[in-house]
């Protein structure tokens, strides 16, 4: 029993019914189909702290589901939680996205980051706090998603983000504080 | 309401269009089984490259030499000449009549004294009509180095009294037909000859003028030097043909070196194989070696490009 199915029964994950022919299709990375339906929600909702655009989320999210389906054969469990493992490709591919953004923006010589954020950043979410969220930094909305939305421990956050614990426990913080002070 | 409590409750749920997306994707092969397919590929080339190397270079067995003391070893008619004899057992010859034939033999024998065995296989030699033609002994590595020459006839008796002297531990026979060489030698005689003849008569013409005279006698001379030598070199090859060589190699326990073992052909296909394969890495070891400075220039610009990558990814994220 793969960690991802061991985890589906634990929580009581009750997969979409797309997903019960996801084996037979994905052939021998069926363990993959399972680690879809449950970490999906979770890299989506960590892409869209991180990048602040919900479309560009989905676009990066399934860009990351399609490079770890890549590499799912390499993924050793031993080392991490497959969660972990997503976000780390998750970071790459959003980095990647960044770089991509800033060239975009240099050469349309547009430097206005809230005109790129039309959309409603959360679904629910109170005005106030939204709008806090917005002006935190993207390394500050990441590490909030990592270690309170995804509940990531310390250890396998800073190793997402590749920093130390104790800087991504600083930013934690400090990312924390200005969200309370300004909600 | 804690903020924390605030976010968990409104965590972004995907849409399920994106999961739909997701559930789509493909396997694809992996790059990796590509690199293990062709590396596979490649190790199946060298090695059937090196089986077939050995195929090729390995060849018959040659059987011109008779190696060691078979009960009656047998060489092949059409092996050297058409009239080579048999060679039977203790070194028997059945001398052709009719050919001239070299015979060359070598015997290693291992002996208890070295020096009385030196004398007495002189000896033979000499009881038998022949000479020791070089006897070289040394005395710190107790062996002794002989190379006797006896009459064809002779040379079946020459060799059951050499291999008496001791125990044998190798022994090679061979015979090459002379008559090939003779006939050649007699027919540029002949020619030289007549050519001498038809010089000689020209010469002696009264009317000859001098200049001609002079080219004349010394196209003679060349052709009676020339004369000279073939009547030398067939006098050799005739000689050759009626002593035969018997090189024979004394030594002690110790001194004697133990007889090459002659492998099969299975077993020197596979030492051709596997000097093959050991070409094979070398030349990859060669390019290794000769690619390592570019290997490393790259691997130095690529630590440096990720170092920089990492740099501005903590840049593009404040």
């Amino acid at each position: 029993m793969t960690i991802g199915r061991r985890r589906a029964v634990k929580k009581g994950v009750n997969a979409a019914s797309t997903l019960l022919d996801a084996p037979r299709r994905l052939g021998r990375n069926a363990g993959f189909a399972e680690v879809v339906a449950e970490e999906l929600d979770a890299v989506y909702g960590y892409l869209v702290y991180l990048t602040g655009d919900r479309s560009a989320a989905e676009d990066l999210a399934a860009e990351t589901f399609e490079k770890a389906f890549r590499t799912w054969r390499r993924f050793d469990p031993r080392r991490g939680s497959p969660r972990t493992w997503l976000c780390r490709i998750a970071h790459n591919v959003a980095i990647d996205w960044f770089r991509s953004e800033a060239r975009r923006r240099k050469r349309e010589d547009t430097y206005a980051q809230q005109q790129d954020i039309v959309d409603e950043f959360v679904d629910g979410l109170p005005g106030p706090l939204e709008q806090a969220l917005r002006e935190l930094s993207p390394a500050e909305r990441e590490v909030v998603a990592l270690r309170v939305l995804l509940d990531l421990d310390g250890p396998s956050a800073s190793r997402v983000l590749g920093i130390s614990q104790t800087a991504c426990s600083t930013r934690l913080s400090r990312a924390l504080k200005r969200l309370e002070e300004k909600a | 309401m804690s903020v924390e409590a605030v976010l968990r409750a409104h965590a972004p749920q995907a849409p399920e269009s994106l999961r739909a997306r997701v559930l789509e994707l493909e396997p694809r092969r992996m790059p990796s089984r590509r690199l293990v397919l062709v590396l596979a590929v490649a190790l199946v080339a060298a090695v059937a490259a090196a089986v077939v190397h050995g195929l090729v270079s390995s060849g018959p067995a040659p059987q011109q030499v008779v190696r060691g003391f078979a009960p009656h070893v047998e060489l092949a008619p059409s092996v050297k000449s058409p009239a080579v004899p048999s060679v039977s057992a203790g070194g028997s010859v059945g001398a052709a009549t009719t050919r001239l034939q070299q015979y060359e033999a070598s015997l290693e024998l291992r002996v208890k004294d070295v020096p009385n065995a030196t004398t007495r296989a002189t000896r033979i030699a000499a009881a038998l009509g022949g000479y020791a033609q070089s006897v070289q002994y040394s005395s710190s590595s107790k062996s002794a180095y002989l190379v006797l020459r006896v009459p064809v006839p002779d040379v079946k008796t020459a060799i059951a009294r050499l291999t008496a002297l001791g125990t044998i531990v190798s022994q090679n026979l061979s015979v090459t037909d002379l008559e090939h060489d003779l006939q050649v030698e007699s027919t540029q005689i002949a020619q030289l000859r007549r050519t001498i003849a038809a010089l000689e008569a020209a010469l002696r013409n009264p009317s000859l003028p001098d200049a001609q005279r002079v080219i004349l006698q010394i196209r003679l001379a060349n052709a009676k030097r020339a004369l000279n030598e073939r009547l030398n070199a067939r006098t050799g090859t005739i000689a050759a043909g009626q002593t035969a060589r018997i090189s024979v190699e004394l030594g002690t326990k110790h001194a004697v070196v133990p007889p090459a073992h002659r492998p099969g052909r299975l077993g020197r296909i596979v030492h051709s194989a596997v000097g093959f394969l050991g070409l094979e890495a070398a030349i990859a070891l060669y390019a290794l070696i000769a690619l390592s400075p570019l290997a490393l220039v790259a691997a130095l610009f690529w630590s440096l490009r990720e170092a920089r990558r990492r740099r501005d990814d903590r840049l593009v994220m404040e």
